[in-house]
């Protein structure tokens, strides 16, 4: 494979917001990556698990009513290797986060894949394509 | 609910670190002092640094077998995560992937590896009237390649241990997968092939030394793992050569995987270089996938270890 064909494909993964290799399967054939979206809630639980690890994100409406997202990231190798724990991941019991995320393409509901999630005191983790 | 087949796995390799940390018949090997790979200089995993490693004198048992005892790193197929020596502070934020570029320089980093293509250079070659069936595989990976429903990788899938234990009698290795802990234990006092196996996810192996190199055949694997990704399928004639050559405080691993049912040729994947790491392995988290139904089209990538 040439060099400009290696190029492209990194930055085709940069911006899609492909996983990584002990991810096992491609980002894009679950998650339509180019609806990215905004939720805003307390994560509720974090599933430690392999090949990804879910956060489980209490987004609340305006009637009241929360609706939980379950968020897929990283595997945990990856997590461990940048120094992130499952407490850091979680953030403090309570803590509103923004989370930069995408959606699942086979139309289930709340399910997605996260970008980004930044913390009450700006802290971020970036987690896929920005 | 937990997977059985890490919870049976689990608790194998459990076992088997217990009757290697706690002593079984077998009386463990003199260890040498442990290297000190933070002091080499170079970024981790770099060529100079592996250069400097691989300089350092060879340590070897009192019997003269090459000391192959340590955890042993190779940054698992995601070195484009960079490795931090130190947590986080409590309010710093951290990228991991999809990160912009450092001030100065073009382009993202890290970069990730490239997008899974055909079969290339690296791929098995098979025998022509299996070519279809190959293609077949492919084209359905993320439906039967049971790698990624959490299953065993197999050998040589797996790729090299992540730490080797020596006894007088026999080598084990153990490997912190992301589909789960797992174990292989490899005679090398003589013994053969054992007879009373069913065939395995790893295989029965038997080792034996020539100078600095432990040499590992592995036979009687079942047929349900795949030597690489893109449906390099395999029998249960399988027979796996794996050469783990110290050099000073590094690891020169090769593997060559010969099954003359469906290969043209034996097939080797690209050799690497493991280093002596100061990190201790961890139980990894429970393998449970949660995404494969939920997959709308077959895209897949590469799944290197």
């Amino acid at each position: 494979m040439s060099m400009r064909c290696l190029a492209l494909g990194a930055l085709l993964l940069a911006l899609s917001g492909l996983s990584p290799v002990a991810a096992h399967h491609s980002v894009p054939g679950q998650f339509d990556v180019s609806k990215p979206m905004t939720l805003t809630g307390t994560i509720s639980k974090v599933d430690w698990i392999n090949p990804h690890i879910y956060v489980h994100l209490d987004v609340k409406s305006d009637k009241g009513t929360v609706t939980t997202w379950a968020l897929a990231t990283l595997p945990t190798a990856m997590m461990r290797r940048s120094k992130i724990t499952k407490a850091s991941l979680t953030g403090k019991p309570g803590e509103m986060v923004t989370v930069r995320a995408v959606p699942a393409r086979d139309g289930t509901r709340n399910l997605g894949w996260i970008n980004k999630i930044t913390y009450a005191d700006g802290r971020y983790l970036q987690l896929a394509g920005q | 609910m937990r997977n059985p087949l890490v919870a049976r796995f689990g608790t194998a390799a459990a076992a088997a670190l217990l009757a290697v940390a706690c002593g079984s018949a077998t009386p463990p090997a003199e260890q040498s002092a442990p290297a000190t790979p933070a002091a080499a200089p170079g970024e981790r995993g770099s060529p100079e640094q592996l250069k400097a490693l691989a300089a350092r004198p060879t340590p070897h048992l009192p019997d003269g077998r090459p000391d192959l005892n340590a955890t042993w790193d190779h940054l698992g197929g995601i070195e484009f995560v960079r490795v931090r020596q130190d947590a986080p502070a409590e309010n710093e934020s951290v990228c991991v992937f999809g990160c912009a570029p450092p001030p100065g320089q073009a382009g993202a980093r890290p970069t990730g590896p490239p997008p899974a293509g055909p079969p290339g250079p690296g791929f098995p070659n098979y025998k022509p009237e299996f070519a279809a069936k190959v293609k077949d595989l492919k084209d359905r990976q993320v439906q039967v390649d049971t790698l990624l429903q959490c299953a065993p990788p197999g050998v040589p899938r797996i790729g090299p241990p992540a730490k080797i234990v020596q006894t007088a009698r026999e080598v084990v290795f153990l490997y912190d997968d992301v589909n789960g802990p797992f174990f292989r234990t490899i005679p090398t006092d003589g013994r053969t092939h054992r007879t009373d196996l069913e065939p395995s996810y790893f295989g029965d192996a038997i080792g034996r030394y020539e100078g600095d190199t432990l040499i590992v055949e592995t036979r009687n694997f079942n047929d349900e793992t795949w030597l690489t990704d893109d449906g390099a399928f395999h029998t249960t004639n399988l027979k796996v050569v794996e050469r783990l050559q110290r050099v000073g405080d590094t690891i020169l691993y090769e593997a060559v995987a010969e099954d003359p049912d469906v290969l043209a040729e034996p097939y080797a994947p690209r050799p690497m270089t493991l280093w002596v790491s100061t990190e201790e392995i961890a139980e990894p988290a429970r393998c449970d996938d949660r995404d494969l139904p939920h997959m709308v089209d077959g895209s897949y990538h590469s799944n290197p270890r």
